[in-house]
């Protein structure tokens, strides 16, 4: 349940914004990472921004759940992001 | 804290190294349940040195619920005409008037949303309903509810409240310490979980308890290299908290999200299955938001229910024994027949041992023979 992935934030108005979720835009609340700012990697949980993220840090946190993705490809896993 | 890229071969190494020089066997134990389905998806068990053991403890929300808490959800849903807001893994979890999932069946307004703030706008849009969030899960998952409850009280909702069944991490690995029957040399400590609450609260149990603390992403090199690091230690008689995940842990966490919980929240006394009512171990909204409070709205009172008879999922996440020590463990209860929580959730213990480990028990029987 407590899965975060990493995002980018693409949009920003107030404490609401938009993430690019691996090329799902997606809805994201960023009032608990107030410094977040567009073009920062966020750690993403529930819809929440819970943490901001060095770049280099996110692209090898999906470069190693796709190479997983691609493994269990076939497999029955559910959606375990929460 | 710097940080070194390591791969996961470099990894395996270090920890097959460790284990040979160790002086006895170790035990150690993940207390979460994104770690517990990572380290089967990624076979990380199938590669353990024969002397490293490595123990899910009680850190699936959906397992750790009381089974007297899941009777009161599923409760509110059926006899209170509710719409019932929760997020996926409670569903299927079995009650005593039957789970979410079959009460939907049944007719009752049971929703699945992806944040706590989709059941506060639920509300908001339908001030004909009366929407209850399933607040369940550990400190990562709390703020996201504590926001819910700020905007309602904002918005002056008065059809929307929540069910708390949030829970604190310290108070259960302390509550296991503090238990005679569960012995483990370290803990590989929630990567997500403590973003938010940082690296010092687990200095009590390196320093106290004598406990070794790594915190651990969550991709198989993150988790091989924790089991490494701890297993390093054991063999080294150092007992150390020691953060591999200084890319998203500091060691004061998440401040905001930290005063935010504790605005609304108080510390409660908290059932957990398996560990029976812990002090102070989980959490209840403040007095000037309990009118959010869904167990004052609706006269709701939780009581003691018996687990299922014969379910060890009470055992199997406090460690004091393994999925397939369970009678009930992929006879009666199977992930499409769920006996207990641990089948039910993605993240519980028995059914990534269903999943992922016993099929190779079987495998390895079978070329035996």
């Amino acid at each position: 349940m407590c899965l975060a992935v990493p995002a980018k934030l693409i949009e920003q108005e107030g404490k609401k914004g938009r993430a690019d979720l691996h090329g799902n835009l997606v809805p994201v609340n960023i009032q608990l990472v107030p410094e977040a700012k567009v073009g920062d990697w966020i750690l993403m949980h529930a819809g929440f921004a819970i943490q901001r993220l060095d770049a280099k840090t996110a692209e090898e946190t999906w470069a190693v759940l796709e190479n997983l993705d691609n493994r269990l490809a076939g497999d029955d896993h559910e959606n375990a992001n929460h | 804290m710097k940080t070194r890229t390591i791969n996961i071969q470099e990894a395996l190494d270090r920890l097959q190294t460790a284990a040979k020089q160790l002086e006895r066997p170790v035990t150690f134990m993940e207390v979460c349940g994104t770690h517990t389905m990572s380290a089967f998806r990624c076979g990380l068990h199938s590669l353990m040195p024969e002397n490293v053991t490595l123990l899910s403890g009680p850190g699936c929300p959906v397992c750790v619920t009381s089974q007297g808490d899941i009777d009161l959800l599923i409760e509110v849903t059926v006899k209170n005409n509710v719409t019932l807001c929760t997020y996926g893994d409670m569903m299927r979890v079995p009650g005593q008037l039957g789970s979410l999932e079959q009460a939907r069946s049944h007719g009752a307004d049971v929703q699945v949303i992806y944040s706590a703030m989709d059941a506060m706008q639920l509300a908001q849009q339908h001030p004909e309903k009366e929407v209850v969030f399933a607040a369940i899960g550990f400190e990562t998952t709390t703020p996201p509810t504590a926001v819910a409850v700020t905007e309602a009280k904002k918005l002056g909702l008065k059809n929307f409240t929540v069910l708390v069944s949030h829970k604190l991490v310290i108070p259960a690995m302390t509550a296991l310490l503090e238990g005679v029957d569960v012995n483990v040399d370290g803990f590989l400590c929630p990567g997500h979980v403590s973003v938010i609450i940082g690296s010092e609260v687990y200095r009590p149990i390196v320093d106290k308890y004598k406990k070794r603390c790594v915190i651990s992403g969550f991709e198989d090199v993150h988790m091989t290299a924790a089991l490494a690091r701890i297993t390093e230690q054991a063999r080294d008689n150092q007992i150390l908290l020691e953060n591999l995940y200084p890319q998203a842990v500091t060691p004061k966490g998440n401040q905001v999200a930290l005063d935010l919980i504790f605005k609304i929240f108080e510390p409660a006394d908290m059932s957990w299955r398996g560990l029976t009512q812990l002090p102070k171990s989980g959490l209840k909204l403040r007095k000037e938001y309990e009118d959010f409070d869904a167990e004052l709205r609706f006269g709701l009172v939780s009581r003691e229910t018996p687990e299922p008879a014969g379910c060890r999922c009470g055992d199997v996440i406090t460690g004091r024994c393994q999925p397939d020590e369970c009678k009930l463990f992929s006879k009666v209860c199977t992930p499409v027949h769920p006996i207990g929580p641990c089948m039910v959730s993605s993240e519980g213990t028995c059914q990534a041992w269903f999943k992922y480990h016993q099929p190779q028990s079987r495998l390895r029987k079978k070329v035996a023979l």
